[in-house]
């Protein structure tokens, strides 16, 4: 047995803030427990403020490149209730449809090029290429062809350029649905693919329960597992929460360890994510994601966060059959480009929806002439740091016994499945010259 | 879509001289109609959405900011094997991503294009804000001309 662990995952490079990992040991007693963040502030209100209503989902678009539609469409929607406008069914399927693609483009990105790795014991994705050349390949078709979808229905497979306040600047036409659609029954085999070859590995996933508060949007009437309508819910209360009261459920707060800001709500701490939406919502899946969920043994008030990736291959199917579903009444119901009038008026807007890594918010206020006065955001990364940190300090005494090299490797892996966004602001390049 | 040449600009616009790739493709976008077979995109911090924008291209070039050790505003072609990437993952999320090892996975997969060329751009900051520095904003006519020459064939 280890008596004494010395774990100091520092992450130095000044511009990607990446978190670290903390953990002294000394006879068997542990000292110190920490996952610090030393995210740079964002100053995001001084971005908007003085930007038009029009601008805004531009800009924030920019906040990140994997959630990227997320932020527009949570943007857009909360622009559009400090404005009164209301959008038609057909937007409203489109943007679902458009929300639905990054689901799938991040989960299998995630699960692919994040997670697998530490289940086959490769150091990344590059290495696992050998290792387990067909696995790659069917999750990079998977993920190009959540791509494709994304660049279709936002105009870009990143930041996206046909939502406006209102409606869509673009549609897409019915033969490029029925493509979607064909690419779509495609992977279906692939998607079944991937998840048997997570599954053949998923004895690796750590066996830890931690009792959490799970937060995520729910409440829909007609019932329904939501990503984008609904209410605030909780593992912990029985009714939902008005998305404009997001300010008391986030309960943002600053704390030592971490320029990052930390929340809770109802306890010291909640978690956000796949694993917190399929708790809320787990019986309005579709019947291939309720296989996938019966593969894993995934059920309902499952507590271990290391089955978030798990859910995200749940959510994967689900997202993908539901597609279908909207993408069938679209070709039905016949799309047409739909007229947009927006009138600029003083108001505040706020407005939640699922990004792949959790729920989202974002508040703004206007003038009368649809100008930004200020504005508010939370992403699901910081509300999941201060359950990090708390897994930690359980994590930590349970399987200190591995020794410092498993511990080290499991707490990277615990920061993994909550698939957090610590250092989305830069990509740049950081290179010498070969002499 | 399916041209033989990309250009992509990389970069976040809302860090300062990070987004000097997103702003030069919205420059090099403007005279898209003289080169017919070359696809100018945005691609913003997709990061590993690099992979599947390069496959099967027969050249990409890719605009980026890029720390060199060199002085602001510098501006330097290279090609992948001419650098080793000094970039430090800690592999804990999906945010952080080394363009260079995504050129690895594309050549291990066998998609990526013939020819691979980076034009690096030294920022002087990279701050909370929408635009560039004076020191790079200066040097615009300048990275568009020497990035041109790479698409114009020589006469």
């Amino acid at each position: 047995m280890s008596k004494n662990i010395d774990i100091n995952v520092k992450h130095l490079t000044r511009v990607e803030g990446h978190g670290n990992i903390v953990v002294n040991a000394t006879n068997g007693t542990v000292e110190k427990v920490e996952w610090q963040v030393p995210e740079a502030p964002r100053f995001f209100e001084a971005m908007i403020r003085g930007r038009k209503y029009d601008d805004i989902q531009t800009i924030v678009s920019r906040i990140c490149g994997i959630c990227s539609i997320s932020h527009s469409l949570v943007a857009t929607k909360a622009v559009e209730d400090a404005l009164g406008l209301e959008v038609t069914e057909q937007t409203d399927m489109i943007r679902l449809l458009m929300h639905f693609s990054e689901q799938l483009q991040s989960h299998v990105l995630h699960v692919g090029y994040l997670v697998a790795p530490d289940l086959f014991g490769a150091k990344s994705v590059v290495p696992l290429v050998s290792a387990a050349p067909d696995a790659v390949l069917t999750i990079i078709k998977a993920h190009r062809v959540a791509n494709k979808w994304s660049e279709l229905i936002a105009g870009r497979i990143t930041h996206p350029v046909t939502l406006i306040p209102g409606g869509m600047s673009q549609v897409p036409s019915e033969k490029q649905l029925k493509d979607l659609a064909g690419s779509l029954k495609d992977i279906v085999a692939d998607l079944v693919t991937i998840v048997e070859v997570v599954l053949s590995v998923a004895d690796k996933l750590p066996a830890f329960e931690r009792d959490t508060e799970y937060v995520s949007l729910g409440n829909m009437n007609p019932a329904q597992y939501t990503f984008y309508h609904g209410d605030i819910v909780t593992t912990d209360l029985d009714e939902g929460t008005p998305v404009n009261q997001w300010e008391s459920v986030a309960n943002e707060y600053v704390v030592a360890q971490s320029t990052a800001k930390w929340g809770k709500w109802h306890r010291k701490s909640y978690a956000v994510g796949a694993l917190a939406r399929y708790n809320n919502n787990a019986e309005h899946l579709s019947p291939l994601a309720k296989v996938v969920e019966g593969k894993f043994g995934l059920t309902k008030g499952c507590c271990n966060p290391f089955m978030n990736s798990v859910a995200q291959l749940v959510e994967s199917a689900h997202v993908v059959e539901k597609a279908l579903e909207i993408i069938d009444k679209l070709l039905t119901q016949g799309i047409k480009q739909e007229k947009v009038d927006v009138k600029p008026k003083a108001g505040k807007g706020y407005a939640a929806v699922e990004a792949p890594r959790g729920i989202l918010f974002h508040s703004y206020e206007f003038d009368d002439n649809g100008i930004c006065l200020g504005g508010n955001l939370c992403i699901p990364t910081n509300q999941n740091h201060a359950n990090i940190q708390h897994d930690f300090e359980k994590y930590v005494p349970e399987f200190m016994d591995q020794g410092e090299d498993a511990l080290r490797q499991g707490l990277e892996m615990l920061v993994r499945s909550y698939d957090p966004c610590v250092s989305c602001s830069t990509h740049m390049l950081n290179v010498e010259f070969v002499k | 879509m399916n041209k033989d040449t990309i250009i992509l600009g990389l970069g976040n616009p809302l860090m300062g001289d990070e987004g000097i790739g997103t702003h030069l493709i919205e420059e090099l976008q403007k005279q898209a109609d003289s080169y017919p077979d070359v696809n100018f995109m945005d691609g913003g911090t997709g990061g590993m959405q690099l992979l599947h924008y390069i496959a099967n291209k027969k050249k990409a070039i890719i605009i980026d900011c890029a720390l060199m050790s060199l002085e602001p505003g510098t501006i330097k072609r290279f090609t992948p094997d001419q650098v080793n990437t000094v970039k430090k993952l800690a592999h804990l999320s999906l945010h952080e991503v080394d363009i260079i090892k995504v050129i690895e996975l594309s050549q291990q997969l066998g998609e990526c294009p013939d020819e691979v060329v980076f034009f690096g751009i030294e920022p002087e900051a990279i701050i909370q804000q929408m635009h560039l520095t004076e020191t790079l904003m200066a040097k615009i006519p300048d990275y568009i001309n020497e990035i041109l020459k790479e698409i114009t064939p020589e006469k």
